[in-house]
């Protein structure tokens, strides 16, 4: 009747915009919060500022809004994998192969230790296999999160890369292997078998590959000059993260890749070392609060006893994989306990792999998330602690502002 | 209590170099000296190789040597040990007197009680310090000579500091100066050069009184350009930056010890005041334009430009040299006289090729791991 047109009808909807900076704000005020508070980890208050606005507990992000938001996390997860994959200098590994091993040793064992734990409590083996291979990985998030915010340099923060890097890899390829098997048990064609893996793994590699050689050929165009190669590097790692999506490749090992040719084949150094620096705070929050959010601790009370199990296979494995091997590689032994420790966040890629699996197979995924998704979340939580610990105790964090300057 | 003058075996010489830890990520300073000695001492090198005020700092040292052939040997085989040892922990070692764009508040200190008092007494001025210098110990018979070398030398330093320049970027820019980190070391209280003794008693009594009033503990509280070294019965000149190669260093030595047998065997001046009221002058200008300084001789109230200056003292010492087996040695600097190819000048070149100086950085890494000089078009 007196609809004059220009104020909003109400009950005006949320848009969009709003629940972003809307999350934005929250999930900044919680991190600082516990910082300040408790002297927690800034990741931990924003993965508790998601759980609290995520559907398990107040509700207020449901699923759709979550997927909706989901386009922050996966930019953010491929900066954070680039980031990583460019700090993987390959020819450390031929000087130092015992690095190879402490990798291999402690991911073998995290994967046998959860592997064996799962079939004690009477998980089928296919099951227990893929949880184990999720396991393996270390969150790449966490680990560039906390080493950002405590300004970390030294021979442990690399390693903690390094091997990051390389059990998010393996993982990867583990899991790619092992839904051949899930395809064969629920009796799909036997080519699919073969040709899923080979695809997955093929095409992101080529992806990573083709997101270089675009980049080189731009960045000798563009020459050495910061800002025009940020914005070109952000472009590409946006765009390859949405082809990896759209061609069901795997967002991580692309840009992971895409990550390491940059570093290592770029034998003329067009590519400048670019930082992503205050501008990816924003990104990142987002994706810890999108995490928390994703988080169902409901999962905890049907998990129980099996989730702790698993986290504390994990734990024991990584430990003494990395206690075994690592001092053999120039590291000393109470440095090679903090690696241990540092390397506890798990990732929450996990539980996109498990998403990955509940889609395929519904059946399947439902099973095993509990026990993963369960045990993610208490890692989530307490993993950035840890790996804070490790740096901070290691002397690599840098000291903290207004003591002692 | 007086400092006893060691006795060392004349005209020998040895080499301290400073050299930079660098991350092969971003080419800036890392720690890892504790890891990297750590791993060097597995080796059986302890002693040579040390740490320094922070843990992005390494020191190796030369034993004492007659014959700067054997001297480069073994520093070839030290530099590969710890090139060696930085590659098993993803670090870069690089020499240049100081790093092109660390930002100094991100230095910290290396945890051993006298870098720590270090810290505390002189505050950011300490963490600035983090610059790294080629030092060149000269034996000599005994106090009262070294005291008399020591005020003939002094004349010289442009020449050391004009040939070693390799620090013209600091905190990411250019500097102009050849050799920027002359000017860290300025702030410090005992820099500068020692006073004007006659004698070893004479400097024994200035050190009494010194240590008396608490302004120093020990002679390694003094920053001068050369100070004697009582303990190893030595010279310790300073001034230099760390070349970017070995085989720079090795000039350097080779050169200082030449002078040195020219000054006491040919006894070509006395000591002189003169020399310094025109030594800031004379080093300013060295540290400032490198090889292309003007330089004023204090002894002929003569003004020249430095690389005559340095050419004209060639020509002198080439006999000693010869005498020492060094003379290739001198013939290369000569020849570096010529042609202007410094480390300085290298650094500046590389930065005009790559546009950046985390690339100038690497190659000065690669460089001193043992490439070629020239650097490719990258």
């Amino acid at each position: 009747m007196d609809d004059i047109g220009i104020l909003p009808s109400f009950p005006f909807a949320a848009s969009t915009l709003m629940l972003v900076g809307a999350i934005l704000l929250f999930g900044l005020a919680a991190g600082e919060l516990v910082t300040r508070l408790f002297r927690l980890p800034r990741i931990t208050g924003f993965v508790a500022a998601g759980l609290l606005l995520g559907p398990d507990v107040s509700g207020v992000l449901d699923s759709a809004v979550l997927s909706e938001l989901s386009i922050f996390a996966d930019i953010s997860l491929g900066l954070i994998l680039f980031e990583l994959g460019r700090r993987l200098n390959l020819r450390w590994f031929v000087h130092d192969p015992w690095l190879l091993a402490s990798s291999l040793g402690e991911s073998l064992l995290s994967f046998l230790f959860v592997y064996a734990s799962l079939r004690f409590f009477d998980l089928e083996p296919l099951y227990a296999a893929t949880a184990a291979a999720i396991a393996m990985a270390t969150s790449p998030a966490v680990l560039i999160m906390i080493v950002n915010e405590q300004r970390a340099k030294g021979p442990l923060t690399e390693r903690m890369m390094a091997l990051t890097a390389l059990n998010n890899v393996y993982a990867f390829l583990l899991l790619a292997l092992l839904f051949g098997f899930v395809h064969l048990e629920h009796s799909a064609g036997g080519l699919r078998v073969v040709l899923h893996p080979l695809y997955m793994i093929a095409g992101s590699v080529g992806l990573g590959f083709l997101a270089f050689v675009i980049a080189r050929t731009f960045a000798r165009w563009l020459g050495k000059r910061e800002d025009a190669q940020f914005a070109m590097l952000l472009g590409l790692i946006v765009g390859t993260v949405g082809c990896a999506i759209s061609f069901n490749l795997s967002v991580l090992l692309a840009l992971l890749a895409f990550g390491v040719f940059a570093k290592n084949l770029d034998r003329n150094h067009d590519l400048m070392a670019v930082e992503f620096g205050p501008g990816a705070q924003f990104f990142l929050v987002m994706l810890f609060v999108i995490t928390g959010a994703g988080l169902q601790p409901s999962e905890l009370a049907i998990a129980g006893l099996i989730g702790a199990a698993f986290v504390a296979a994990r734990l024991a494995g990584k430990m003494l994989g990395i206690v075994l091997f690592a001092p053999l590689s120039g590291l000393a032994r109470s440095k090679a306990m903090l690696l241990g420790v540092g390397m506890v966040p798990m990732s929450a890629i996990a539980v996109v792999m498990v998403q990955g699996a509940s889609a395929l197979y519904p059946e399947f995924g439902a099973r095993l998330s509990a026990i993963v998704l369960s045990a993610v979340v208490i890692l989530e939580l307490v993993g950035p602690l840890a790996t804070q610990w490790a740096l901070r105790r290691s002397g690599e964090a840098a000291p903290q502002s207004g003591s002692g300057a | 209590m007086t400092l006893e003058f060691s006795h060392s075996a004349p005209l020998t010489v040895g080499i301290e170099l400073e050299l930079m830890i660098l991350s092969t990520h971003d080419w800036n300073l890392m720690r890892g000296a504790e890891d990297l000695l750590r791993l060097i001492e597995k080796e059986g090198h302890a002693g040579d190789i040390k740490p320094e005020i922070t843990e992005s700092m390494i020191e190796i040292s030369t034993s004492v040597h007659t014959d700067c052939a054997a001297m480069l040997a073994e520093l070839r085989g030290m530099r590969d040990i710890v090139v060696r040892n930085a590659r098993r922990l993803n670090l870069a070692i690089s020499g240049g007197g100081a790093h092109p764009f660390q930002h100094w508040s991100e230095q910290r200190i290396f945890p051993k009680e006298r870098f720590v008092r270090l810290h505390e007494m002189y505050g950011y001025l300490a963490k600035q310090f983090t610059v790294f210098g080629q030092h060149i110990h000269v034996g000599i018979g005994s106090g009262d000579e070294a005291i008399y070398l020591l005020h003939l030398m002094s004349r010289y330093m442009p020449h050391f500091i004009a040939l070693s320049a390799s620090s013209p970027f600091s905190q990411g820019a250019d500097t102009a100066f050849d050799s920027s980190r002359l000017n860290s070391i300025n702030a410090f209280p005992l820099s500068g050069t020692m006073p004007f003794v006659a004698d070893w008693n004479e400097f024994n009594a200035y050190f009494d009184t010194m240590r008396d009033l608490k302004v120093v503990e020990s002679m390694k509280d003094f920053y001068w350009d050369i100070r004697p070294k009582p303990e190893y019965g030595t010279i310790e000149i300073r001034v230099c930056d760390t070349p970017l190669t070995v085989e720079r260093a090795v000039l350097l030595g080779a050169y200082a010890q030449a002078l040195a047998r020219h000054l006491t065997l040919d006894r070509p001046r006395q000591p002189s005041q003169d020399v310094y009221r025109v030594y800031s002058y004379n080093r300013f200008t060295a540290s400032r334009y490198g090889l292309e300084a003007g330089f004023i001789d204090a002894y002929t109230r003569e003004r020249r430009s430095l690389r005559e200056d340095i050419a004209a003292t060639l020509a002198e010492v080439a006999p000693h040299a010869q005498a020492l087996g060094c003379a290739s040695a001198i013939a290369e600097i000569d020849g570096l006289l010529k042609t202007g190819q410094t480390d300085c000048g290298w650094l500046r070149e590389t930065y005009a090729k790559t546009g950046s100086l985390g690339s100038v950085v690497r190659l000065q890494s690669e460089l001193w791991a043992g490439a070629q000089r020239n650097p490719t078009p990258s």
